[in-house]
């Protein structure tokens, strides 16, 4: 079963991998109308089947328990007319037959042949109707016989009765000694201390079993039989199988659960009930390939609705597919040609899901290109901005005064300094053009201040000193080059040169705070009173300032170009007390070698 | 004739005394051997004829005598088709004998000699077929009958003086096909051929049912009165009462001759009522004694002194009506 399940299951997956949106689709389609159906007409076919066999039991029942009310209602009949028995020329016949007066009974004689072939008349299918007496003798509508007793069963079962009993005896059928096929039926007669007498009897032609079943079908081949209490057959449409065995309709063995109640035999239904009266069976046997045949019908038409089903949902799945999927084919067509071309636009003309997506789709285009315009614009301020600081950074006269100090530490023959001097100036400017990379290591940024101030406190002499307190975890992520030199530049122009004292120090630090880099210049320098603090701020948030040159474009440049790289979390804050000094700090993401962290 | 009656006595006496009453027969069916009374069957051409009462009762007797058993089977009417079937039927019964009263010759003598064929002792009685394989014929002569009747009438036409006169005459018989009724008609009518002017006006047919043979005679006379004179060839008409006849008996009284068979008690109670002339009866008794006792010597394997047993006739009048009447017994069947 899980095997089936997991194959299943297997099936679904690939065909739904495999497929596209529009086979999906009719699958489900198809699916989804199909198994209902097919559900519908397995249940529809065997409710139908039910409610046939029921029918057919039914139907069987009815066409039995008529045929026994009229056996019954002629056996009643029968029955009444037995009841002339105990006739007056009867009584005396039977009582003058016992003495052998042949010459008294004449008148008896003519009297019951006339009477009794007025009761013959009653009914048609009455072929004889006689008195029997002890020593044998019968008279009936055809004179007067001899009868052997021993061999007389009417007789026989009517004398073995022990006490006096009314009710008839049946027997037969047998043939009557005229050729005819009948059944009996009889009363005893008894006298007046209630001896038995003698019976008297009636012979039906059997006939009027056929009259009474023959006509009667059950379905095109069903029909009723009739079997008596020793299961030989007393009548069946085909007149051969009489005085058989019911074995051969019912097999053999035979028991006798056939006698009442509904079952199967083979291909047969069979319905069974007794005629007490006479204690024959009435059975009524229906061919079930009838039933099979009907329900091949059924089932053909189930199956013929069922292909015809599968085809129209096929076309209808093909044709709402086409429908369904039209939008969505003219989406991907739209999306793969906005791979190539931005200003590609979706019709919509739904206002479904489809439609909304093919809006949206649209809409996010839009975007895209509003986005990607920004994004070209802000690369080139970016741009603007490095070429600017650049420009900033290598200033002519820090050059020139850059290369007066080497000329002047070479005529005092300072030789270690000077070289000293060049290498920190050419390291300086290897790490600002950094091979046009805009991302450098934290420790190419650091050195490249360390360069930066090594050079400008050759220039300055004891004015200043600094320290670096950066911390070796953090110079292996990356940094915006050009950073630090022109907050470190900032802090000896404005801050510690102009002190009258040459205790002026300059404290780079930097350190990972969270997820960010932060990097601190701190000078003690003459510092700024809290308003300028205030405006330099704002005027790094973007403010338009009145005096907005003397905040310095430096600050605004760094923190410019954080922003437009890393967003508005990251970049400048300025703190600073008047005749205290200032430190400015600088935040920045951890910037792996191969991207943020 | 008479010599022949004697001689047939004493036969039938010597026959029974060697049949010797066995109580008994041993009889060979088919392949196994079997022991149950003789069973001898009466077929009468119907059993609502009380004619045959007499027969019937004689064969009872006789059968009781001679230790045998009879039976009395026929159609309740006359119906040669269940008169065959019947036959038929005993023929499966394998009956020891069986006596036919033939009401059709030609349609029964095919089942008669089939029970022949069978290893069955046939006879016919009252009726005879002649041209069938029967054994014997048990009953009157009934050309003879014809004749004594054809006589009775020209002695009664005679006497009238209606010698010279045509006479409307009807004939008036049990069934058309039977060879004993049309046997009596040719007797009749041989005797009275050039003797009389009988002038035969119809031929009525009562099927040997007294009903009917009432109603024939009274219809056919309320529509032609001018009838003189009617040959009845059996007594149906008058085995019932007198007073179901008023045409007739109003007929009788203005001059009407009737010539008539039969001996039978109320046929001789209606003669003395003025309806009939003259009658000539048969001896069913002897019918009924004659042929169980013959068949019975047939069945034994005993010689038949001839294949024709005549029972004899009774002749009777306006002179001895009276006489004959109380030698029957009366009948009590009807």
């Amino acid at each position: 079963m899980k095997k089936f399940i997991k194959a299943g299951r297997r099936l679904f997956r690939d065909v739904f991998r495999l497929r596209s949106l529009r086979t999906k689709f009719i699958i489900s389609f198809t699916g989804l109308i199909l198994i209902p159906l097919i559900l519908l007409a397995f249940l529809s076919y065997y409710t139908y089947l039910e409610i046939l066999q029921q029918n057919v039991r039914t139907y069987t029942e009815t066409v039995i328990n008529r045929v026994e009310r009229n056996l019954q209602i002629y056996l009643s009949d029968l029955e009444r007319i037995l009841e002339l028995r105990n006739d007056y020329y009867i009584l005396q016949f039977l009582k003058l037959s016992m003495i052998d007066d042949i010459e008294g009974n004449q008148k008896y004689t003519y009297r019951l042949w006339e009477n009794l072939n007025n009761i013959k008349k009653y009914k048609t299918d009455l072929r004889e109707v006689a008195i029997t007496t002890l020593k044998g003798v019968k008279i009936g509508c055809y004179g007067v016989t001899n009868v052997d007793l021993s061999q007389n069963e009417l007789f026989q079962i009517l004398a073995n009765r022990t006490t006096q009993d009314n009710i008839m005896a049946i027997y037969g059928p047998h043939d009557d000694w005229l050729g005819g096929k009948v059944f009996s039926v009889g009363c005893g007669i008894y006298g007046d201390y209630d001896n038995f007498l003698g019976i008297m009897s009636i012979d039906v032609e059997i006939d009027l079993l056929a009259r009474i079943c023959s006509d009667i079908r059950l379905g095109k081949t069903g029909y009723v039989t009739l079997v008596d209490q020793n299961g030989q057959i007393i009548f069946h449409p085909q007149a051969e199988l009489v005085g058989k065995s019911v074995g051969l309709l019912l097999g053999n063995p035979v028991g006798e659960s056939w006698r009442s109640g509904y079952y199967t035999y083979g291909n047969r239904v069979i319905m069974g009930k007794t005629l007490t009266l006479a204690n024959w069976s009435i059975i009524g046997i229906s061919d079930r390939a009838e039933l099979v045949a009907e329900m091949t019908t059924v089932a053909r038409m189930s199956f013929a609705l069922i292909v015809g089903s599968i085809i129209v949902v096929i076309l209808v799945a093909l044709l709402l597919a086409g429908v369904l999927t039209k939008p969505l084919k003219e989406l991907q067509s739209s999306m793969r040609a906005a791979a190539d071309n931005l200003n590609t636009i979706v019709p919509v003309r739904t206002y479904d899901e489809i439609g909304q997506l093919g809006r949206t789709f649209n809409q996010m285009l839009t975007r895209i290109r509003r986005l990607m315009r920004q994004s070209v614009q802000e690369q080139k301020k970016l741009r603007q901005i490095e070429m600017r600081a650049l420009q900033e950074q290598i200033k002519p006269h820090f050059i020139y005064n850059t290369l007066e100090v080497i000329i002047g530490l070479l005529e005092t023959n300072q030789n270690e300094d000077v070289i000293r001097m060049v290498e920190a100036l050419g390291a300086f400017f290897r790490i600002s053009l950094s091979q046009g990379r805009e991302l450098i290591r934290i420790k190419e940024e650091v050195d490249h201040v360390r360069n930066y101030l090594y050079i400008q406190k050759l220039r300055h002499g004891e004015k200043y000193d600094y320290r670096f307190e950066v911390e070796n975890d953090i110079t292996h992520f990356k940094t915006l080059k050009l950073l630090l030199q022109p907050l470190v530049e900032n802090a000896i122009y404005h801050g510690v040169r102009s002190l009258e004292s040459n205790d002026g120090l300059i404290i780079v630090k930097g350190y990972q705070a969270e997820e960010m880099i932060c990097f601190e210049v701190i000078d003690n320098g003459r510092g700024m009173p809290a308003s300028q603090v205030t405006a330099i701020n704002r005027y790094l948030r973007g403010e338009r300032l009145e005096e907005q040159e003397k905040y310095g474009f430096g600050l605004r440049n760094v923190h410019e170009r954080i922003v437009l790289a890393f967003g508005q979390e990251y970049g400048l804050w300025l703190t600073s007390t008047l005749d205290q000094g200032t430190k400015v700090v600088l935040r920045l993401p951890l910037i792996k070698e191969d991207g943020w962290a | 004739m008479k010599l022949f009656k004697q001689k047939k006595g004493i036969i039938l006496l010597f026959l029974l005394f060697a049949i010797g009453f066995s109580p008994v027969h041993t009889l060979g069916v088919g392949s196994s051997v079997r022991t149950r009374p003789i069973i001898i069957s009466i077929v009468p051409k119907s059993l609502d004829n009380p004619m045959l009462v007499e027969a019937k009762e004689a064969a009872e007797f006789t059968a009781r005598r001679l230790n045998v058993q009879v039976e009395w089977v026929g159609p309740f009417k006359v119906d040669v088709e269940t008169q065959i079937k019947i036959v038929e039927g005993l023929i499966r019964r394998k009956v020891d004998g069986i006596a036919v009263s033939c009401s059709d010759q030609e349609r029964l003598r095919p089942v008669i000699d089939k029970a022949v064929a069978a290893g069955i002792k046939v006879a016919t009685i009252e009726a005879d077929a002649p041209e069938s394989n029967r054994l014997f014929y048990c009953g009157t002569d009934n050309y003879a009958a014809g004749v004594e009747c054809g006589k009775a009438m020209i002695r009664i036409v005679t006497a009238k003086g209606w010698a010279d006169r045509e006479l409307n005459t009807v004939i008036l018989t049990g069934g058309a096909k039977s060879h004993d009724l049309n046997e009596r008609i040719r007797g009749f009518k041989d005797t009275t051929a050039g003797r009389i002017k009988l002038n035969y006006q119809t031929l009525l047919i009562c099927d040997e049912d007294t009903t009917t043979a009432a109603k024939e005679v009274e219809a056919y006379l309320k529509k032609h009165p001018e009838t003189d004179a009617f040959f009845f060839t059996g007594g149906w008409a008058f085995l019932g009462p007198p007073e179901a006849m008023p045409v007739y008996d109003q007929w009788c009284r203005n001059g009407g001759i009737t010539v008539a068979m039969d001996t039978s008690y109320p046929v001789l109670q209606a003669a003395l009522e003025g309806f009939a002339q003259a009658l000539v009866g048969q001896d069913y008794q002897k019918m009924g004694e004659f042929t169980v006792s013959y068949l019975v010597c047939a069945i034994k394997d005993l010689p038949i002194p001839s294949d024709f047993i005549d029972t004899g006739l009774e002749l009777a009048d306006e002179t001895n009506f009276s006489q004959l009447l109380q030698t029957k017994k009366p009948w009590d069947i009807k």
